[in-house]
């Protein structure tokens, strides 16, 4: 491993066009300055971080093994491929993309079957009546093994399967499915029913820190001012701000909107000449910018952030607590 | 260890081969679907698996070597007929602690229907190998699970019930919460269906399945994923009946707590569960007579019935156990878990695919666990 901090970032497809918008948001734009076709990058400005471009499963493995730093996963890879995964990672954020639920799905056809109980009866059943078990297609071995474990489903096998696996049933070669689902469309065309308590993960693309990585005094370093940026951009994001000035602005008026609106003022409390920035929650800032001029401010400004840098950084400090 | 290393556990075998038991050598690799279907996809991470890259099989490393033992003789020309067979030989688990390749001994016994004999002759040679390793009198557990199958058939209860509650025998956690389910009747939300169920609870039942199919087949479903149309009607009107009377009464409960409640030595299990089955009226004599007759065959052969420690309760955590069932123990708790452990499971062929059914009981002996006994060597 270099002293670099190495950053795993999908190599592929949308999730790699939203992990990099991702970075770009929060002022890291990713580089390849060998070209497009490079698996290795950097950021700009930024010389001590390596980029890997790896595919989604290769990043969970990596970091499994410490072999890099941070990267960017579906939860449901970690949890499918690391076994004891909150032993070797942390999952920092979720990112609000990469949406996918993994799910328990029958044949719309088992109509005596609306939840797991359903299924354990079922699978016991079918075991007894054919001596083999029922065989459940899926690539998600673990995930399986443990949901099912859970509800003390026994009679079941699984089969393998890499692609397409919602034909697997009308194929024939399994009598139910695990697989992930967005919408469930592709599942109600293959004749398929999601059942009730059948959701194993929601799972989405998270920030993931390798526990077995060598953080060293710099990697850490330069994890903090990624984690920065980042934290910088989210906390933009979940404020507008708001600027007045009227002579009633006092300390009473400023814990009322605290207590009715979310609001948090960055700089303490008003100048002596009743000069004011307030950071409000966006959904807030209309009903604010009312309940100021009704209490007396002529003028309110709103505009959006780019980012609020602050001294604390609870990303990195759920980093440092976990690595 | 190798075999080598441990003339004792040779010894031993050889010991089976003169109490006419033919020495078995299966291979090490082994197709993985079989030790999958018998013993659960639990069993999965404890295996060592590959893809054969030509054909695709998934193959493994033999985890125990009853299966491969078993596979063989079905394979081979005396399938069906009586034979025994002893065997020692590396088995290959992934173990937290303790190396993932070690020595398994043990017999099987295929096909004689004297069940009581064939049961107490495999506890006697069970016996013989903690005896070889300088233990004579191990701790001895034992099970039936015959006997639970007997009571639950003997029960007037739901065939969804019988399934479930056979099921999880295995698991005493799931029974536990299912007999509160039973009694209480399901809490968690009446199907949406309901209504449907309870009208056609009452109806005639064969006119109430064609209903049921034909409303599939109106529906232009197809894919069933290997069930039949007609196994899920019948399995939604057994939801229907379940609906109608779902509450087991407390007394159908109180019976089965009792029954799993019983343990001691065999004699005096025995007659607490003679006394239960007049009391409640079941039909367990079947199963209670050959109890009573591997007990009187274990006690001829010198085994202090006394010591044998036997409970109702007893599973081995296997599915595929349908009779006795027993581990043998080191009392003094230097070695932990299982030195000799075994059963019937008269179910295991059926399984493999045999056409007629074969009886088969056998046990295997861990050589590193009954080394660690530290006996004379």
């Amino acid at each position: 491993m270099t002293a670099r901090l190495v950053i795993a970032v999908p190599a592929k497809g949308r999730l790699q066009e939203n992990a990099e918008a991702f970075f770009a948001r929060a002022g890291l734009g990713l580089v390849k300055p060998r070209g497009a076709r490079d698996y290795r990058g950097t950021v700009a400005g930024l010389d001590d971080i390596e980029v890997a471009y790896l595919s989604a499963a290769e990043i969970a493995g990596q970091l499994a093994q410490g072999a890099v730093h941070l990267g960017i996963t579906g939860e449901d890879l970690v949890r499918e491929m690391i076994p004891h995964a909150d032993d070797k990672v942390v999952l920092l954020e979720g990112l609000g993309f990469g949406f996918a639920n993994v799910v328990v799905a029958v044949p719309q056809a088992w109509i005596d079957v609306r939840n797991m109980a359903d299924l354990d009866d079922v699978a016991t059943a079918f075991r007894l009546k054919r001596d083999r078990r029922m065989r459940v297609a899926t690539k998600y071995i673990n995930l399986t093994r443990g949901f099912f474990a859970k509800h003390g489903v026994i009679d079941y096998r699984i089969v393998e399967s890499s692609g397409a696996t919602e034909g697997a049933p009308a194929a024939g070669t399994a009598e139910l499915i695990v697989d992930i689902t967005t919408t469930g469309t592709t599942l109600a065309a293959n004749g398929l029913k999601v059942i009730e308590d059948g959701t194993i993960l929601r799972s989405q693309a998270n920030l993931v820190a390798a526990r077995g990585a060598e953080w060293t005094e710099a990697a850490r370093a330069t994890a903090r001012l990624v984690f920065d940026r980042i934290v910088a951009h989210s906390r933009a994001r979940a404020f507008r701000e708001v600027r007045t000035r009227f002579k009633g602005l006092d300390d009473k008026l400023l814990a009322a909107t605290r207590e009715r609106f979310g609001v948090v003022a960055p700089y303490g409390g008003p100048t002596s000449s009743g000069m004011m920035t307030l950071h409000c929650p966006p959904a807030h800032v209309h009903a604010l910018a009312s309940f100021l001029r009704e209490h007396g401010a002529e003028t309110v400004v709103v505009a959006e952030l780019d980012y609020v840098f602050a001294r604390d950084n609870p990303l990195y400090d759920k980093l440092a607590a976990g690595i | 260890m190798s075999e080598a290393k441990d003339l004792r556990a040779t010894a031993l075998v050889a010991s089976y081969e003169r109490a006419g038991y033919a020495p078995a050598a299966p291979a090490i690799l082994q197709p993985a679907e079989p030790f999958l279907d018998l013993s659960g996809e639990d069993i999965r991470r404890r295996m060592y698996l590959i893809t054969d890259s030509g054909t695709g099989e998934e193959l493994c490393l033999r985890p125990d070597l009853t299966i491969p033992v078993a596979r063989d003789y079905l394979a081979s020309p005396a399938a069906g007929q009586p034979a025994k067979f002893c065997y020692l030989g590396p088995v290959f688990r992934q173990r937290g602690d303790g190396p993932a390749e070690f020595l398994q001994a043990g017999i099987e016994s295929f096909g004689r229907a004297d069940t009581a004999a064939a049961d107490a002759e495999t506890l006697a040679l069970a016996i013989e190998a903690t005896a070889h390793y300088g233990l004579a009198a191990p701790a001895i557990r034992m099970g039936d699970v015959a006997l639970f199958s007997a009571l639950i058939a003997a029960l007037d209860l739901a065939p969804a019930w019988k399934r479930r509650l056979a099921k999880d025998f295995n698991r005493k956690s799931s029974l536990a919460h299912d007999l509160d389910r039973l009694v209480l009747g399901s809490p968690n939300g009446k199907p949406e269906y309901q209504g449907v169920l309870a009208a056609l609870a009452n109806s005639d039942p064969r006119a109430a399945r064609a209903l049921v199919t034909d409303l599939l087949s109106i529906a232009g479903i197809t894919a069933v994923g290997g069930r039949s149309v007609g196994e899920i009607a019948d399995r939604f009107l057994e939801q229907a009946e379940l609906g109608a009377g779902s509450a087991l009464p407390g007394a159908t409960r109180a019976v089965i707590e009792r029954f799993l409640a019983v343990n001691g030595d065999p004699n005096a299990a025995l007659l607490a569960l003679r006394a239960l089955a007049d009391e409640a009226q079941l039909a367990l004599a079947p199963a209670l007579d050959l109890f009573e007759s591997r007990a009187g065959l274990l006690a001829k052969r010198g085994i202090d019935l006394k010591r044998i420690h036997f409970s109702t309760a007893f599973g081995r955590g296997l599915d595929y156990y349908t009779g006795m069932v027993f581990e043998l123990h080191d009392p003094g708790g230097k070695v932990q878990g299982e030195l000799v452990a075994g059963g019937r499971y008269d179910g295991l062929f059926a399984r493999l695919g045999a056409v007629q059914p074969v009886p088969a009981v056998g046990f295997a002996a861990w050589i590193d666990g009954l080394v660690g006994l530290g006996g004379r060597k």
